[in-house]
């Protein structure tokens, strides 16, 4: 007798049931081309470089994508390397940061052929963002920006977080 | 007839890695951006007629507000309403003077960029978006 009621109470589970995932895939594909939609590819204008922490602003441009410099404490970036390093001990020499001018140069060099190979009517619109952390000097900005306006990038962009 | 299940394993393996990707990757940081336009450096300076000249320096204990024709005013700058004073001093003067889109940031060496950059948005939201940065000498 308890042999035939032990059985009986497995049987509902031994039937076999699919487990009844339809809803829960409903929502992973949502949320799967939600990401997809929101998943970055307009370049690294638009993502603050990792260590920067971008001043808060209430400008509400949108940011255009363009080569970035990132300047943390004071290590200089171009496109997330390293290129210069400026301390206090060598902020007063010089306006022009030369590594930073070698490095602009070639980039700015490399866009003029490639816009000229390609046949733009524009062959450098002179774009750039900096990405600085807001603990930062205005000395280093002040340096950035005029080694940037020397090489030919005048038009300069600061990248901030956008405070509601 | 058996009802045959849709095998979804093989989908369900690429949701449970493709979500925490994207997931890791996404950005929900809002940013924009502040253009600054500078003059070209073989572009010679034009020179200004009738500008009012408006300049804010950033100095050790005030915001100084000067222009051509104006009142020199301070603005202690350790003030809980600093920013506020900052506003309406300079918005004082945009309706005043309607035309003029242009200001001077003057700042040492040493100013901190996030107080640089609420400057100039106090500066943008007066009226005033032609912002100019100039650095002062060391004090």
């Amino acid at each position: 007798m308890s042999r035939r009621k032990r059985h009986l109470g497995h049987r509902g589970h031994r039937k076999h049931q699919p487990l009844r995932i339809t809803s829960m895939m409903d929502i992973l594909t949502v949320l799967l081309l939600f990401l997809l939609k929101s998943f970055v590819v307009d370049g690294e204008a638009h993502t603050p470089a990792a260590g920067v922490e971008l001043p808060l602003s209430s400008s509400t441009i949108k940011p255009e994508s363009s080569i970035v410099i990132a300047i943390n404490g004071g290590d200089i970036l171009v496109a997330n390397e390293l290129v210069a390093r400026v301390t206090a001990s060598n902020a007063n020499t010089d306006m022009m940061i030369e590594e930073l001018a070698d490095r602009l140069e070639a980039t700015r060099d490399q866009t003029i052929a490639l816009h000229g190979r390609r046949g733009d009517e524009v062959e450098f619109d002179g774009k750039i963002t900096i990405q600085g952390d807001r603990d930062m000097p205005f000395q280093i900005l002040q340096r950035v920006m005029f080694t940037c306006n020397m090489i030919g990038y005048d038009n300069i962009a600061l990248a901030v977080i956008q405070s509601s | 007839m058996v009802e045959a299940d849709l095998d979804i394993m093989p989908l369900m393996n690429l949701f449970v890695v493709l979500i925490p990707m994207l997931l890791l990757s996404a950005v929900f940081i809002e940013l924009s951006s502040i253009e600054m336009n500078l003059p070209s450096p073989d572009a010679t300076a034009s020179t200004p007629k009738q500008r009012l000249e408006l300049a804010v320096t950033i100095a050790d204990e005030a915001y100084v507000v000067e222009g051509r024709g104006l009142r020199r005013q301070k603005i202690e700058r350790d003030a809980d309403a600093a920013y506020d004073e900052l506003q309406d001093t300079l918005e004082t003067i945009a309706s005043g003077h309607p035309d003029n889109k242009e200001i001077v940031i003057v700042s040492p060496g040493d100013t901190e960029y996030q107080e640089l950059i609420t400057v100039m948005d106090i500066s943008r939201e007066a009226g005033m978006p032609a912002i100019s940065l100039v650095g002062a000498s060391a004090r």
